[in-house]
């Protein structure tokens, strides 16, 4: 079975669970943004976890489905539609042949996940169907969806599925304002105290670049540096460090000014120091945030970042209890 | 050398910051001691000029767990003699480039910052066999080193929003070729013809940190004939 796209919506493209292993190569992890969402819109139409699945950015596409079909929609608060019946999100529906999908406008967060019964069968490439627009690999030719697309669907027996739908409590929605937890990182020495301090009280907002690389914030005070030898082959600016890797979830701050959280299609590497990390439960959260939504950054020890870890590990076992 | 956690799945070994074949060597023989003792564990690692990044699987090891064991393999690198960090079995992989002036963008301008003819820079910078120090920015770009001083001319001021595929470029001391188009703001004084990822081969790209590269000057003839374009 297929679906086409009618419309796109803003930025949509394929994504599972990700492409960890090709790092070194400068091949980024891509993958859904809010990866308990994805995990949770497959859980509730009977696919693995890891099922490729639509995240649609902001705004979500048109689909005309040529089979019967279960669909589930978490993440963003972006109510589906059935030819134009209301539909719940966090919730399984039935689709039915020749009918259309498509969405009210976002009331909260800022990524809906898509899941549709079987999964969407793009080619597996380097060993994840995830879409890495930047470097035209993997999901739907390379690139986010655009209208006429067919998407081809796995088969699979929907005859056997009742609708589902998740208790609000195991649903995963941006708090106000937004609160993330990072590890302070190997280079947080290298700014001032006061400016360690300033980081951590104020607040942020999301910048407009906003996307699957990376989020920029605005509206803290700008970072002071220490006075520092200038490492040979690192460049002139006090930020700039020797070329290293930056983990997933780095917060780097060119030049002392904007943070930016790198995320999912971040590239792997380059010269500017990083703050810290964001702890991965929360960096779930960022791909819920809106440009403008006021942030802090709270800083965490490692140890608690393991316990949130396990908590969010504990709420989808919840989630896979109360489904089977 | 010092192991840092990072993130609850990812630590990171710091050597002596600065850019150097003694650091770089270090680099290597840690890289290859982590993929043959915790190779179980990892699933990314990603060796720099002088740090290695490292995630490891959490379900197979606690973060603890994975910190003790890197911590003795770092020390027996630390423990290590001078000369016993010399670089193993890496690949010389030879890579043809068309230095024509249709395709090395900014030839001409060099001419005039360095003093030296095209001729001089083309021979300067194809003459040297270079390591590569790490991979990155985007998918198979090697940054290549070290370029020698008279042609090591500084990033442009303004990056062009399009750079092609193939072309051969000069930042500092470090050159690299763009596997795609893209941004870029390196002097760019030539380009290959061969395509240097593909994502259906494994691995999709040849590169690996301590591999030598030698780049050997074609004609245009030559580039044509290998599906070069302009």
């Amino acid at each position: 079975m297929s679906i086409k796209v009618i419309t796109p919506g803003l930025s949509t493209s394929v994504q599972d669970l990700g492409r960890p292993g090709y790092y070194h190569l400068g091949i980024p992890l891509s993958g859904g943004m809010d990866r308990y969402a994805l995990r949770v819109s497959n859980l509730l139409v009977g696919n693995d976890e890891g099922a490729a699945v639509l995240e649609a950015a902001f705004m979500g596409p048109e689909l005309l489905f040529n089979k019967d079909a279960i669909v589930a929609v978490t993440g963003a608060g972006m109510l589906p539609k059935v030819d134009g019946e209301a539909k719940s999100t966090w919730a399984s529906f039935v689709i039915k042949a020749g009918q259309t999908l498509s969405f009210d406008f976002l009331t909260s967060g800022a990524r809906a996940y898509i899941a549709v019964s079987g999964g969407i069968d793009v080619p597996i490439i380097l060993g994840s169907r995830s879409t890495y627009t930047l470097g035209a690999l993997g999901g739907f030719e390379g690139r986010g969806l655009a209208a006429q697309d067919e998407l081809p669907i796995n088969e699979c027996d929907i005859s056997k599925h009742t609708e589902k739908s998740i208790d609000e409590s195991l649903r995963n929605l941006p708090q106000k304002p937004g609160e993330l937890r990072f590890i302070p990182g190997i280079y947080w020495h290298r700014i001032t105290e006061k400016s360690q301090a300033t980081f951590i009280n104020d607040t942020w907002k999301v910048a407009p670049e906003a996307d699957r690389i990376g989020y920029r914030f605005k509206g803290g005070e700008a970072l002071d540096f220490v006075d520092r030898e200038q490492a040979f082959g690192a460049g002139s600016d006090p930020s700039n460090i020797v070329d290293s890797c930056y983990p997933y979830g780095s917060i780097q701050v060119p030049s002392g000014s904007e943070p930016i959280v790198l995320h999912r299609d971040a590239v792997s590497g380059g010269g500017y120091f990083m703050v810290g990390v964001v702890i991965s439960a929360d960096m779930d959260l960022i791909g819920q945030l809106q440009p403008n939504k006021p942030s802090t950054f709270v800083p965490v020890t490692m140890e608690e970042a393991l316990i949130a870890r396990r908590e969010r590990k504990e709420k989808l076992s919840k989630v896979r209890d109360f489904l089977s | 050398m010092k192991v840092v956690s990072v993130s609850e799945n990812t630590v990171v070994v710091l050597f002596e910051q600065k850019i150097s074949q003694q650091v770089a060597a270090q680099v290597l023989k840690l890289k290859q001691l982590i993929d043959a003792e915790l190779a179980d564990y990892v699933i990314d690692i990603v060796p720099s000029y002088a740090s290695i990044h490292l995630s490891f699987n959490l379900r197979k090891i606690n973060h603890q767990g994975f910190v003790d064991k890197l911590e003795t393999i770092t020390d027996i690198v630390l423990n290590a003699a001078e000369d016993d960090t010399h670089d193993g079995q890496q690949k010389l992989i030879e890579i043809p480039v068309y230095y024509g002036e249709e395709v090395g963008l900014d030839l001409h301008e060099m001419t005039e910052s360095t003093g030296l003819s095209i001729e001089q820079i083309i021979q300067m910078h194809h003459q040297k066999t270079y390591r590569v120090f790490a991979l990155g920015f985007s998918p198979g770009f090697a940054f290549l080193g070290s370029v020698d001083q008279p042609i090591a001319v500084p990033r442009k001021e303004t990056p062009r929003l399009s750079v092609p595929k193939g072309s051969l470029g000069i930042a500092g001391e470090q050159t690299a070729i763009y596997p795609f188009d893209s941004p870029g703001g390196w002097n760019i004084i030539g380009r290959t013809p061969m395509n240097l990822v593909d994502y259906n081969q494994h691995p999709p790209c040849e590169f690996e940190v301590g591999d030598s590269i030698k780049f050997n000057p074609i004609s245009k003839q030559a580039y044509l004939d290998l599906g070069g374009e302009f």
